[in-house]
């Protein structure tokens, strides 16, 4: 049985999260909504598609410290950097909780990516159904759904006067406030989503790696990695060193397999230096070499690339491109 | 703290600095650690990432072969910012290592074959411990071939090494250099066409190859020419690397992660990736 939340109750519900830890919400920033830190339940939006970028960042931030050295002279120490407190994130689709449990593949493998783990356990997902879906939603093509509980602790569904809540994990149930009543009403059922074909998608990936489309496609291309920026599942990622003054730390950023350079080893050897062989990555990466090793493609069908690509390479249309180009070739 | 952060370097001590070339070292490296020092066990072939701190970490081959309690050794050639800056470490500085990471080249599979050692350049470093291993268990390999060439003369990397590879049972060396000097008395060819004039029979061999891709792309030509199978030749990969942990996805080629999967490889493993390195 689901239970029911008001929205009062929902409100005093955040308020005594955000006491005991740092609470991430969907918060208007300039015209944009993010995944922020919340000090007030009022910075809170609940009026929004999906946020700008994904709640990738929480557990994968753009930059992050992964140590830093200590007492240079005489004996240097390397110190770990820690995760300090709990918490929790509120306000993320079902999509996006998606992109989530795929990046835990790469980075829970062993050996496991000791801070994303560490996040990954000590945060817990408050989800949100989506009650309307955006011109660039395919969700439901990909595994998940406007209304997918899979992949959150918590998923709340938005009725009249309130939410219906569901308790997805024992993680969920720790975090839920008392007094909840069981829900009355039924789920509502989920908007309706364009169908995008994916079927063959991976085969005809493999079939058609050497084929000129990739270079055509990439002719507009500007490889300015806005795709990799808003995915909830790209993950590429740079390391680097910063000294000041005797203190150093080294820096994980995030990166594109679209950077120039991104593959260029010493010498000036770059296997990956064409337009297209850097564009066929991206998606082969996510359609081929991604399902082969985790058994999903790295899409979740929150369509934030589609949506942000200056030039209209729309991942739709590549995914049926390559089934086409499949279907004719097998006739 | 949970995990351990496996991004977290050992601190290592620079021990020893020979210039091998005028822009390869040789670096003695030794853990600080004694625990870390012991539990260190790594087969040729393998690599590790080494931290200049301040500048970042790159990959290097390890050269040594591994005895507990011995130190490692790299040849590092100046070329970018983290070689230069290990270049210019003084011994006694502090330096991080993380490892062994990778596969490695599987010797025992190899025992009572003709071993094909082919080397180009810096492409040496992993071959250096392949070739030291054979000389050290030289019974139970055949004949061992070394062809290794080098821009110059002063660019053959393990130079002070080839008295004692050449003298040793059953072992030719060929050297060769794209452009030679007053004293060479050697070949002046590319190492594809010493290939193809030495002729290595592929019967019962194995050959390994190490070099810049150009010359690797042709020697395996003329290795196909003198019928060497895909699954005779074994190469190590160069890849772009920032984590070694099968990560950050840099050294992705194809569904393969050259730092897990690799850096060894047959040619027959590499003939079936989708995309070519």
């Amino acid at each position: 049985m689901n239970l029911f939340i008001s929205r009062d109750e929902l409100i005093r519900w955040l308020d005594q999260l955000l006491r005991e830890r740092i609470l991430a919400a969907p918060v208007q920033v300039q015209g944009l909504t993010l995944f922020q830190p919340i000090s007030k339940v009022e910075e809170v939006t609940l009026d929004f598609g999906n946020t700008t970028l994904s709640p990738k960042e929480w557990f994968l931030p753009p930059t992050e410290t992964l140590f830093s050295m200590q007492g240079n002279d005489g004996h240097p120490q390397l110190v770990p950097s820690t995760i300090e407190k709990d918490a929790v994130i509120f306000g993320l689709r079902p999509c996006d909780a998606k992109g989530i449990a795929l990046m835990d593949g790469p980075f829970l493998r062993e050996p496991g990516d000791a801070l994303y783990q560490e996040r990954r356990v000590r945060t817990s997902l408050i989800g949100l159904s989506c009650h309307q879906v955006q011109p660039e939603c395919f969700c439901t093509s990909v595994g998940s759904a406007p209304n997918d509980p899979n992949h959150v602790d918590i998923l709340l569904t938005e009725v009249e006067n309130g939410y219906i809540v569901q308790v997805v994990t024992e993680k969920g149930k720790a975090l839920l406030p008392e007094g909840l009543t069981d829900s009355k009403e039924e789920l509502p059922p989920p908007p309706e989503l364009q169908d995008v074909p994916v079927k063959e998608v991976t085969r005809a990936v493999r079939e058609f790696f050497d084929n000129p489309y990739w270079e055509q496609l990439a002719d507009r291309c500007l490889h300015c990695n806005i795709c990799a920026y808003v995915c909830p599942t790209c993950y590429c990622f740079d390391v680097r060193d910063y000294s000041n003054k005797g203190n150093l730390e080294r820096v994980r950023s995030w990166d594109s397999c679209q950077s120039t350079g991104f593959t260029r080893i010493a010498g000036g050897y770059d296997p990956r230096a064409a337009k297209g062989a850097r564009l066929r990555q991206r998606f082969s990466h996510k359609l081929l070499y991604f399902p082969e090793e985790f058994q999903d493609i790295a899409c979740v069908g929150c369509g934030r690339c589609v949506k942000s690509c200056p030039v209209n390479i729309d991942i739709r249309e590549v995914m049926s491109d390559l089934q086409q180009l499949e279907a004719k070739s097998g006739s | 703290m949970g995990l351990e952060n496996p991004f977290v370097p050992y601190l290592a001590t620079l021990k020893s600095a020979v210039d091998l070339t005028p822009d390869v070292k040789l670096l003695g490296v030794e853990l600080e650690n004694s625990a870390e020092k012991a539990s260190f066990d790594y087969k040729p072939g393998q690599f590790a990432l080494l931290s200049a701190f301040g500048e970042g970490e790159a990959p290097f081959g390890i050269v040594s072969l591994s005895r507990h309690g011995d130190g490692l050794e790299f040849a590092v050639r100046r070329i970018g910012t983290v070689t230069n800056a290990l270049h210019e470490l003084e011994l006694g500085d502090v330096l991080g290592v993380r490892g062994p990471f990778g596969n490695y080249f599987p010797l025992e599979d190899y025992v009572g074959k003709n071993m094909v050692i082919i080397g180009g350049g810096i492409g040496m470093a992993p071959l250096r411990p392949v070739i030291n291993q054979i000389l050290e268990q030289r019974d139970n390999y055949q004949d061992l071939l070394i062809i290794n060439g080098a821009r110059t003369p002063q660019d053959l990397v393990f130079a002070p090494e080839f008295k004692t590879w050449m003298e040793a049972p059953r072992t030719k060396l060929e050297l060769t250099v794209d452009r030679g000097d007053e004293h060479w008395g050697e070949r002046v060819a590319l190492v594809p066409d010493v290939v193809k004039e030495v002729a290595p029979s592929p019967d019962n061999a194995i050959a390994i190859t190490c070099g810049p891709p150009i010359m690797i792309h042709y020697t395996l030509i003329v290795l196909k020419e003198l019928g060497f199978k895909d699954n005779q030749i074994v190469t190590t990969l160069e890849a772009k690397m920032k984590c070694g942990l099968g990560k950050c996805a840099r050294c992705n080629v194809g569904d393969k992660y050259v730092c897990q999967d690799g850096p060894v490889f047959t040619l027959e493993q590499i003939s079936q990736f989708l995309e070519q390195p």
